[in-house]
């Protein structure tokens, strides 16, 4: 009957990462890295605001489909406190950096080549994005991106936007 | 007696499981994803190889059941 104690013990410990993912209602961890200019950025720089954020990486097809969709959602509602937050989880700066030459993005990027941030938030798929609204609290977890999926994630940013007092 | 080697028997494979691969999460895949990792290194040659194969086996059934083994499909 220990045994299987243990054995169910193990069984839940190799479990344990996919179960630790942050879904919506999570509070976001403290979490910090580097932007491009050399400054270093934490999410909780972000608290009051509705921040939207995106991993992604230079090997990755769809989040070079995303940026430029999520630029423009970032231009549309920056001004009523939103931004998206980019998380570049390239071990290879240079390959990142020749991404961000082609596609300019407007948002801030934060580059975490040990993969921190994606630990933390328990990433399963590439690329994955989170929408925190101004508590600080998960609201909107997206997996994956196609062009289609825009009015939703849209929908998603304008519903978290409408709570702000 | 049965059940405690039932037990030894899963906690074996559960070692197993632990030790046998590593566990590659999903923002870890950047190499990978690079042109040497790829089966194939020329992906025009890949289909090229690929379409006449296909239609050389079609009449068996190969990859696709399309055409009737002429290489013209």
């Amino acid at each position: 009957m220990r045994s299987l104690r243990i054995l169910l013990a193990l069984s839940v410990l190799l479990l344990l990462p996919q179960a630790m993912a942050l879904g919506e209602g999570s509070v976001v961890p403290q979490l910090s890295a580097p932007a491009g200019d050399g400054s270093t950025l934490s999410l909780e720089q972000f608290r009051g605001q509705v921040v939207y954020v995106d991993f992604w990486a230079s090997w990755c097809a769809p989040c070079r489909q995303a940026i430029p969709a999520l630029d423009t959602l970032h231009q549309r509602y920056k001004a009523q406190g939103f931004t998206v937050l980019g998380v570049n989880v390239d071990t290879d700066r240079k390959s990142a950096q020749r991404m961000i030459d082609q596609l300019v993005p407007k948002f801030p990027i934060v580059f975490d080549p040990k993969g921190q941030w994606p630990e933390a938030f328990g990433l399963q798929d590439m690329p994955s994005s989170f929408l925190i609204d101004a508590k600080g609290v998960v609201r909107f977890v997206k997996k994956g991106f196609r062009e289609r999926d825009v009015p939703q994630i849209e929908a998603a940013i304008k519903a978290v936007l409408g709570e702000k007092p | 007696m049965k059940m405690n080697s039932v037990l030894k028997m899963s906690v074996a494979l559960l070692m197993l499981a632990l030790t046998g691969c590593a566990n590659v999460q999903p923002w870890q895949r950047g190499d990978l994803a690079k042109p040497g990792m790829a089966f194939e290194s020329d992906q025009l040659l890949t289909t090229y190889r690929q379409h006449v194969a296909v239609s050389k086996e079609a009449a068996s059934g190969d990859t696709t059941l399309g055409g009737g083994g002429c290489g013209c499909n």
